[in-house]
């Protein structure tokens, strides 16, 4: 046994999800069948994470027979918050990100033994949706902690990584409110000629309409609004905040872009057209039946499964919690399954939820 | 200004009209049915949970907490469908007159127990706006968004009692039989297919992570013996989903038994199940450990089950009610059962 914890195995899995990365960036095929990748992860994660073994065994899947990824149970989103969810020793952990808290306490953990598979994901598919038209060096402003701040934040660590990877990066949230006079300054400074890119949640860009009017940006600029307003006090129109956002920064509508990501994935997608979102060649997301598991028909509202093959050493499915459709081009994004209302005065799950 | 003794009698009267309407429950089964969504057995059931009598120390407790008004509105917008009783008994025991507003969704006890009552202070109405019915007191039953509606819509100066959801757990010491003790649990599981707030979702167990299993194991089957004499009734797609994902969570995090009509799961980090017959086990070393295993859901918290009621005392938060295995669901007519808002 020259590899008992998984850690070559492992290594030689990330670096042909690498190449699919690596294939993308260069226009080319993918180097393989997704579903061979797939398939060989789903062994490799029952071997070496024993909930997902458990898993497996409940659902009467054996991982050795399976021929195709749909037959992999995928990870409820929630077992990250219970369970271990990795295929290493804890020792070997360079980074754990972790989903926000909730009332109830628990917080979904997604430790990770190499990041540059998650970072080389981010940079490519990013850059091809976000900035596909940019010359480095690009000036990347960020609405959102940054990675000092909040250095368990996925979010945290994207933007920073696109910051390094694309030229100069700024932040502007201060205790979570938005730097109005920082960013006017950084936006003087950068001339007319020079477009930025700004990284940044919903829920700052709803703050920072709230406090500033207009902030004009260099034509070609464009702009990441990511995240929604679950368990906030306030709640915005999607579309209402694009048009908003398109005017306060005084770029068309579709420089507006949308980014779904989520701690316990290790791939983003973007929207390709207004409300449509696109996958990477390297993840899919499949719209299921919440209660069988199954796909739905095209077409029809589903739970998010989503396979992620650079999603190497914890989940590479993921049961989400949003609800999804595929249309031609991708997919949309409906929001979250709401917990069952119940019929007497039990509470329901979501109500503990409410006050992330 | 009416004496205790008078507010007591008023309780009783309604305490009457509860036996007549237990009398001739069969004639309710199917209304309640379709109402509920609770199989006819699981009615018939959760009628045993309806109160038709009540010791004078009950009752003077239940006075003395109801408070003192006028005129009281009653909105029934979400409870166990038996819920009703304990509503009316607290507002008429404040009030000579109360108005009510049923849940649209389940009116049926609440008509059957006013109509049997034929007390002229009793009245049921379909305003919807609590702001025009002239109470000095609205005492609003529901989830937190009814009754913040409630609140919005509320005249100045009237006094609110909200009663908001909740849920119940349980606490099964070392000292317990686990196959007695998961029996009587049982049954507390089952009545209103657990949705009512008294309901245990959640089930601490001291010792170690092999006693856990052992209960959930025997849980299980007691559960499984349930299904044959009280069918579960029809969940809403909603449910199912949430029952789903549960189950799926705790596959991964720890063990799950999977009945017809439940689930069973075992783990050592908390998961609220959904409603409808499902349960998790959690090992805990001792109480206080139960205690912090439960402390994050302490305030949702209505009432704690044990087999002690002593040491069940240091970890139930200090508004919960206390009850033995198996009684979960029929506390004292002394006051309401959520004492949170007290």
């Amino acid at each position: 046994m020259t590899d008992p914890v998984g850690l070559a195995e492992s290594d030689a899995l990330h670096a042909r999800a690498r190449a699919f990365v690596r294939a993308f960036e260069q226009g080319g095929a993918a180097p393989e069948p997704f579903d061979a990748l797939a398939l060989d992860l789903a062994r490799f994660q029952a071997r070496h994470v024993p909930g997902y073994a458990r898993l497996c065994a409940a659902r009467g899947v054996d991982p050795g027979r399976i021929r195709e990824a749909a037959e992999a149970p995928a990870v409820p989103t929630d077992a990250f918050k219970l369970a271990t969810v990795f295929a290493f020793p804890a020792d070997q952990a360079c980074v754990t990100f972790r989903t926000s808290g909730t009332t109830i306490g628990a917080r979904g953990a997604h430790p990770m033994r190499i990041t540059a598979t998650y970072d080389g994901a981010a940079l490519a598919f990013g850059r091809a949706m976000l900035a596909p038209h940019f010359e480095p060096p690009v000036p990347v402003l960020v609405l959102g902690p940054s990675e000092q701040e909040a250095p368990d934040s996925s979010l945290a660590h994207m933007c920073a990584t696109f910051a390094r990877a694309w030229g100069t990066g700024a932040w502007f949230l201060r205790g979570g409110e938005p730097d109005v006079e920082g960013l006017r300054r950084h936006i003087a400074e950068l001339g007319p000629a020079r477009p930025a890119v700004i990284l940044a949640t919903s829920l700052a860009l709803a703050h920072l309409i709230d406090l500033a009017a207009s902030l004009p940006l260099p034509a070609g600029s464009r702009v990441m609004q990511t995240g929604g307003f679950k368990g906030r006090k306030r709640e915005v129109d999607a579309a209402e905040l694009r048009r908003s956002v398109a005017r306060l920064f005084a770029l068309p509508e579709g420089d507006v872009v949308g980014e779904y990501g989520m701690t316990e994935l290790s791939s983003q997608f973007w929207e390709g057209a207004p409300g449509v979102y696109r996958e990477p060649p390297w993840a899919r997301v499949v719209p299921v039946h919440p209660e069988s598991l199954a796909p739905v028909p095209h077409g029809d509202v589903g739970i998010a499964r989503i396979e992620d093959l650079a999603n190497v050493d914890s989940a590479f499915a993921v049961l989400a919690a949003d609800l999804v459709r595929r249309v031609d081009g991708g997919f949309e994004l409906l929001g979250r399954a709401a917990g069952a209302p119940p019929r007497g005065c039990s509470i329901a799950v979501d109500e503990m939820l409410g006050g992330r | 200004m009416r004496g205790v003794d008078e507010r007591i009698e008023d309780v009783r009267r309604l305490l009457a009209a509860a036996r007549g309407v237990y009398e001739r429950r069969q004639e309710l089964v199917p209304s309640l049915v379709r109402t509920t969504g609770l199989s006819p057995e699981g009615v018939l059931l959760g009628f045993d949970s309806l109160e038709r009598d009540a010791s004078d120390a009950a009752l003077r407790s239940l006075v003395e907490s109801a408070g003192d008004a006028t005129h009281v509105h009653v909105i029934l917008s979400a409870n166990v469908f038996v819920g009703a009783l304990r509503a009316l008994a607290l507002a008429r025991a404040a009030a000579a007159r109360v108005t009510i507003r049923p849940s649209s969704r389940d009116p049926v006890l609440t008509q059957a127990l006013v109509a049997a009552a034929r007390d002229p202070a009793l009245s049921i109405t379909s305003e919807r706006d609590p702001g025009v019915v002239g109470a000095d007191r609205i005492d609003v039953y529901g989830g937190a968004a009814a009754i913040e509606q409630v609140r919005a819509c509320a005249a100045r100066g009237v006094t609110i009692r909200a009663h908001g959801p909740g849920l119940g757990v349980a606490f099964v010491t070392r000292a317990a039989d686990p196959a007695e003790a998961s029996r009587l649990l049982a049954r507390d599981v089952v009545v209103f297919d657990q949705r009512g707030c008294l309901s245990p979702r959640l089930v601490t167990v001291e010792g170690d992570a092999a006693r856990a299993e052992s209960f959930a194991a025997s849980l299980h089957a007691s559960l499984a013996e349930w299904a044959e004499r009280v069918p579960r009734g029809t969940l809403g797609d909603d449910e199912r989903a949430d029952a789903r994902r549960w189950q799926e969570s705790l596959a991964f995090a720890g063990r799950v038994w999977s009945g017809p009509e439940h689930v069973v799961g075992l783990g050592d980090r908390l998961l609220v199940p959904p409603t409808g017959r499902h349960v998790q086990v959690l090992p805990a070393s001792d109480a206080p450990s139960a205690s912090t295993l439960l402390a994050p859901i302490a305030a949702a918290i209505v009432t704690v089950g044990s087999d002690d009621s002593q040491q069940v005392r240091h970890l139930a938060p200090p508004h919960a009610r206390i009850a033995a295995l198996g009684q979960m669901q029929r506390p004292p007519l002394d006051g309401p059962v959520d004492r949170r808002s007290a």
